[in-house]
């Protein structure tokens, strides 16, 4: 049976932290740098879980971009700030999610071990072609590479139409028909 | 259960990402709070995703040279295009919200659904 690493643990758990931080900080520009240091966070769990690619990614998008994005907006908006520091408990809220987590957690227990060989991804005949075939039939070093510019290019040109989309949408949205 | 903490600690993150996600879009009336509940209810799916391809003392997907245990590429293919997808609905949704504060003045949920009811 293999156990979680003590590193990746106490990062997962600041993680959580800054998550619940982020959620339950009253001013907006705190939450905002709460949400930074949680995609910071969760950047290095994806170095410990070995997927570096992910982590530059999200480096670079969740912690970078996003955070730029929430920072432009409260700027263009508004900035609430209360008397008090945290938010008081909306306890329907609380009733909703007390469901999910019981749903979810009798599901846990039957999941395989984390970083267990036999599990069934890591076992999968697709991850064993990618990783037996990905070099020879395309030359590139970097498996993540291949199957996101080769073997799932046209997924790829799909999610580049979402961001070209996305991007006409903003400026619709904002009026900025000058650029459109 | 305490044993799970020892080997299935990331599906209990996933799980408690997952939650505190739900509760952000649910509870907070501030609308920018909600995407920020949006996203971290993302990343606990992302933690999900990744640790279903990790294997104990895996190597990065790098297959050029030397050998495996390799982790999974295809988990992390998916999720680095979750990753600017999400992104981008971030940036609509964020649109979306300076927008509505160019209309209604505020981004209270409350007190938008207010103003809507005296019009």
């Amino acid at each position: 049976m293999t156990t979680v690493s003590t590193t990746l643990a106490i990062v997962l758990t600041f993680s959580v932290l800054a998550a619940l931080a982020a959620i339950f900080l009253r001013d907006v520009l705190n939450a905002i740098i709460a949400f930074a240091a949680f995609s910071f966070g969760i950047a290095v769990a994806w170095i410990l879980l070995a997927a570096p690619d992910v982590a530059l990614t999200e480096a670079a998008v969740g912690a970078g971009i996003t955070t730029v994005l929430f920072l432009v907006t409260i700027a263009k908006t508004v900035r609430p700030s209360g008397e008090r520091l945290l938010e008081a408990v909306e306890w329907r809220s609380v009733a909703i999610v007390v469901l999910l987590v019981g749903t979810l957690l009798t599901t846990v227990r039957s999941l395989p071990a984390v970083g267990s060989a036999d599990a069934p991804v890591a076992t999968s005949r697709v991850t064993e072609y990618y990783l037996q075939n990905a070099y020879p039939e395309t030359g590139v070093e970097n498996a993540v590479t291949a199957v996101l510019a080769a073997y799932r290019g046209f997924d790829t040109l799909g999610e580049a139409t979402v961001v070209i989309a996305a991007g006409v949408a903003v400026l619709l949205v904002l009026r900025q028909e000058a650029y459109v | 259960m305490i044993d799970l903490l020892g080997t299935h600690y990331n599906y209990l993150v996933f799980v408690a990402l997952v939650a505190i996600g739900l509760y952000g879009v649910t509870a907070s009336t501030n609308l920018v709070k909600k995407i920020i509940g949006l996203n971290i209810f993302q990343v606990g799916i992302f933690l999900f995703f990744v640790t279903s391809g990790y294997v104990d003392g895996a190597a990065p997907p790098l297959v050029g040279h030397g050998s495996g245990p390799y982790a999974s590429p295809l988990p992390h293919v998916l999720i680095l295009t979750a990753i600017v997808v999400g992104v981008s609905l971030t940036a609509v949704a964020l649109a979306l919200i300076v927008r509505i504060y160019e209309a209604y003045g505020t981004l209270d949920e409350d007190a938008i659904r207010e103003v809507q009811l005296n019009d």
